[in-house]
């Protein structure tokens, strides 16, 4: 029989084993690339970032990247902030499904989220009508143009629309369940007070307090996505590179000896700046969140919406708002997949057909066909689900357990591994990921199994940031409650741990499902096993075709179209298990 | 900060290790071509390292397996020169047994590099059936042509018609005020048409009787004449491009009225629109390249067997007369040609005189044209 200081001592090394391996698992591929682009190149890792700035093209990715990332934050805030302020403060009817719509961009895969947004801009498309020619750059943009001097400027506002597209779900999720839980008594309480009398004392002395960590994490989160964007800027500003589009460019001649030298330079010296800006920022996420996490859950959200009432007229066309930005470029990508083109005599019409289904269900033009594609998908996904929540939990137990015995520079640094990968490129895992196989284990290299490491290092860090506030918020009274009554240890864990952990597991296997049928293996690991392209593999491969042949394009929209329809109903159903809707946050 | 000291170590750390990989650098040295024992396992399956060939359909595919009994798995690249670089990068332990999509602008490295061995379906009397054309850049044993094509500029008619400009009788032409901000050229660096084409504007600029320029001062005009340039073929025709398909599509700008494709495009526009285009091909003598694809058992294949069996399969005539319809390019076969269906043929223009350079003078400079087309147009 063990005594409990012998079974902490087993849990306790399990725990290590799994963050040193997964902490293996992004150091290694990532260590190997740069020894390998070190010899290849002959120029060390600190002379890399004196090159990357004698570079012209490098300095201006830079340049590009840094603005448009601050220029998206400042505009998912401006929209996003509207929209979580709303939703928290009032009883909504539907809150389940309005969260989950919102949720959709965040997961779905960028060249989806390309493809609508340039349905959106196109000439001829919803924006052009009314007047905002963004693609075509006419009218007020050649003005903006020749005032600022900025190139390309209605491409600029495209993309970092689109990336507020993409990140204000992050605002929506982080911010919202902050207000929502917030005591109503405070507010009413800070009224009577002279430093809450007026609108701007309560947002000084009361609102920022609360909700600013959780803006400034959010908003953390949304610089890196959009520091490390890639297929959005590719699409929509195809005159203008980010460091992360300039790395893939130049990622397949990466890391051989002999052979491109150039390029492999220009990645090595790109993967230690971007490594540096981006560790800095995650560093910044991390305290944030640590100081956001103790703000939280104040009094139940539902008694909390209860008290404030059904939302107000301008609360609705807010939120009303907010859906249809959020919907409409996926609505387009939908309509898009049932228009065909035909032409006759030089003039065109678009005619509504099932043609394109047909095709893509077929697998014409493809490896696979759309049902192949759906499983493969679902297949990959559940595996990673399977591994990203066991690591994640571990993960975050062991933070909170760390923290909680005053070791917090060992929590903090597990943590910032937790979050790592999320601050190395992508093109870098996949170099030293293919490379290191190649050198040590060849067999693997065909290894259907081998996709799903990434998918497992992307979405791991999310789990982590919704699983420690959870855990971190628990009360260890119940545990001891539950020993007392002489429960079996594994009644006592479900009882005082898995019962209260059930609504964040649920949010993050949802996410971590939707992040991985989003994924684009492409990116990740430079070369795919055509026999397991999954859907947005499938996407991406018809996107990239010529499309002389009109099916092309609505096919890849079909396919686009499966994934969302796939990923709504996961959030939908992650929504439905947790208790009230209660405790949203990432 | 720990963050930042973690990041610190780590690049030391690394630093400090590269040195172990000089040991690698020797063993890839050149050496004489010797055939590799398998890179992988043999399982029966037939690995094949491609880009997204059109002509590669599930339900091809399909066929030949049922044909053959064996199983074909693919490992995918985006475009033909990352073929060559996943067989660069995996040069010591192969992981497909055959390759297709080569082109014949980086044919060459392949070989010189050991990364192919040698195919019996030259002793096949099919490869007798291969027309002069398609062997013309490469007849050995290493690579067998599949499909083939001209890169030539292409330009929107009704640009030249409607501004009344005069049609280029010179590239030169290109670098005049009328031209200023509307042609658009994939990379050279990462495109292979772009490729192609800087390859023919060699040629073109040796032999156009002016020895105080050369085609870098050209590219470097073009640049000043506000040309964009693209990473890739679908970029400058579907984006930029106004006289493709690119204008039924999203995202198109429709900046451009001339760019790199080959000179059959005005045929496939034709062939999927009723017989209809306002694309056509600047033909200019030197200023075309004959563009081969090939298809060829990699150095180190497991499954050599079947990666014969493939290769006999797609130079098949069922399979490569249909090339111009499944992977919109020519077939390789004497006396097949492209269809008549909806003006494919009609308007498909012919190159006059394709631009000439040996492949082992591709080999021997590419890196240094590329730098200096990175020079020409920065």
């Amino acid at each position: 029989m063990l005594t409990g200081k012998q079974k902490s001592i087993i849990s306790n090394s399990a725990q290590w084993v799994v963050i040193i391996s997964y902490s293996l698992a992004i150091i290694l591929p990532l260590t190997y690339a740069i020894m390998r682009l070190e010899a290849v190149t002959g120029v060390s890792s600190i002379e890399s970032i004196f090159t990357f700035f004698e570079q012209p093209l490098t300095k201006e990715a830079l340049r590009f990247t840094i603005l448009e990332s601050l220029f998206s934050v400042a505009l998912t805030l401006t929209i996003g902030l509207p929209l979580a302020w709303q939703l928290s403060r009032y009883e909504w009817k539907r809150i389940a499904i309005i969260r989950s719509l919102l949720s959709i961009p965040f997961v779905m895969p960028s060249i989806v989220a390309a493809m609508g947004f340039l349905a959106l801009i196109d000439q001829g498309g919803p924006l052009q009508k009314i007047g905002i020619d963004l693609r075509g750059e006419s009218g007020v943009f050649t003005n903006i143009s020749s005032f600022t001097g900025l190139e390309n400027p209605g491409h600029f506002i495209a993309l970092i629309i689109a990336h507020a597209w993409f990140n204000i779900s992050l605002i929506v999720r982080m911010v919202e369940p902050t207000l929502s839980t917030m005591d109503p008594r405070w507010e009413e309480q800070i009224k009577l007070l002279p430093a809450g009398n007026t609108r701007l004392g309560r947002v000084k002395n009361l609102w920022m307090p609360f909700i600013g960590p959780a803006i400034a994490c959010a908003s953390a989160l949304c610089f890196v996505f959009s520091f490390t964007s890639f297929a959005l800027v590719k699409w929509l500003t195809p005159n203008n590179s980010t460091l992360e589009s300039l790395m893939a460019d130049s990622g397949g001649t990466a890391g051989i000896y002999n052979y491109r030298i150039d390029t492999s330079e220009i990645v090595l010296s790109i993967c230690i700046v971007q490594l540096i800006i981006l560790v800095s920022a995650l560093a910044l996420t991390s305290r944030l969140q640590r100081k956001h996490s103790l703000r939280h859950a104040m009094v139940s959200e539902s008694s909390a919406r209860r008290s404030r009432g059904r939302p107000t007229i301008s609360a609705k066309i807010i939120v009303s708002v907010g859906l249809v930005f959020t919907l409409l470029p996926l609505a387009l990508v939908t309509i898009s997949s049932f228009i065909v083109r035909t032409i006759e005599d030089g003039s065109i019409t678009n005619d509504f057909s099932l043609d394109a289904w047909k095709a893509v269900y077929d697998g014409d033009n493809s490896t696979v066909g759309l049902q192949e594609a759906l499983s493969n998908s679902l297949i990959y996904s559940l595996i990673t689900l399977i591994f990203s929540i066991t690591i994640g939990w571990v993960m975050a137990s062991s933070i909170h357990r760390l923290e909680k015995s005053g070791n917090n520079k060992l929590a903090k640094i597990v943590d910032m591994i937790s979050l790592a990968p999320l601050a190395i490129s992508a093109v870098m895992i996949g170099l030293g990921i293919l490379l290191g196989i190649l050198r040590w284990s060849p067999s693997l290299f065909n290894w259907f199994l081998i996709p799903v490491l990434p998918h497992i290092l992307l979405t791991t860090p999310f789990v982590v940031r919704i699983m420690l506030p959870a855990i971190r918020s628990l009360d260890s009274s119940f545990e001891e409650q539950a020993g007392m009554l002489g429960l079996s240890p594994l009644k006592i864990w479900i009882h005082s741990k898995l019962s209260f952990l059930l609504a964040p597991l649920a949010v993050a296997g949802s996410l971590t499902i939707a992040f991985s049928l989003g994924e684009f293996g492409a990116t990740w690991i430079l070369v795919r096993s055509g026999s397991w392209d999954t859907l947005s593999i499938l996407v991406d491969q018809l996107m990239s075709q010529p499309k002389f042949n009109p099916l092309i394009y609505p096919m890849a929209m079909a396919s686009a179209t499966v994934l969302m329809i796939l990923t709504f109903i996961l959030f939908l159903l992650a929504e439905k298990v947790r208790p009230n809707g209660e405790g949203s946050g990432f | 900060m720990n963050l930042k000291l973690f990041a610190i170590i780590f690049i030391l750390f690394s630093s400090a290790l590269s040195g172990c990989l000089e040991e690698e650098i020797l063993e890839s040295l050149e050496q004489e071509c010797v055939t590799l024992p398998a890179g992988h396992e043999d399982d029966g399956k037939l690995r094949i390292l491609t880009y997204d060939v059109l002509a590669l359909n599930d339900s091809m595919i399909d066929q030949f397996e049922s044909f053959t009994g064996i199983e074909v798995e693919f490992i995918k690249e985006t475009d033909s020169g990352g073929i060559l670089d996943q067989m660069m990068l995996t040069k010591e332990a192969q992981q497909a047994d055959l390759m297709i999509g080569l082109d014949n602008s980086y044919l060459q490295t392949a070989i010189d590099n050991c990364l192919l061995r040698e195919t019996l379906f030259t002793q096949n009397p099919q490869y007798d059936n291969i027309s002069n054309s398609a062997l013309e850049p490469y007849q050995g044993k290493l690579a067998i042509p599949f499909d083939q094509g001209t890169v030539c500029l292409n330009y929107d008619e009704n640009f030249v018609d409607g501004e009344n400009i005069t049609v280029p009788t010179s590239l030169w032409n290109l670098t005049e005020t009328q031209w200023n901000g509307k042609t658009v050229f994939p990379s050279p660096l990462s495109s292979s048409p772009g490729r192609a084409f800087m390859l023919a504007t060699i040629d073109y600029f040796e032999n156009d009787g002016d020895d105080q320029t050369d085609a870098f001062d050209w590219w470097s005009e073009m640049e000043n004449n506000g040309a964009t340039f693209t990473s890739g073929w679908s970029e400058a025709y579907e984006t930029h491009y106004t006289g493709g398909y690119g204008e039924y599509t999203v995202g198109h700008i429709g900046d451009s009225h001339l760019t790199v494709s080959y000179c059959h495009s005005p045929g496939v526009e034709a062939f999927y629109s009723s017989n209809w285009t306002h694309s056509t091909s600047l033909i200019l003598p030197k200023s075309t390249y004959h563009q081969v694809e090939y298809t060829g058992i990699i150095n180190g294949a497991a499954n050599v067997a079947g990666a014969e069996s493939f290769i006999e399969y797609l130079l098949s005539n069922d399979v490569n007369t249909m090339m111009p319809e499944n992977n919109l390019m020519y077939s390789v076969l004497e006396n097949s040609s492209l269809p008549e269906t909806d003006g494919f043929r009609f308007h498909s223009d012919i190159a006059t005189q394709n631009a000439e350079i040996p492949l082992e003078r591709i080999e021997l400079n590419m890196e240094l044209w590329l730098s200096k087309w990175k020079t020409s147009t920065q």
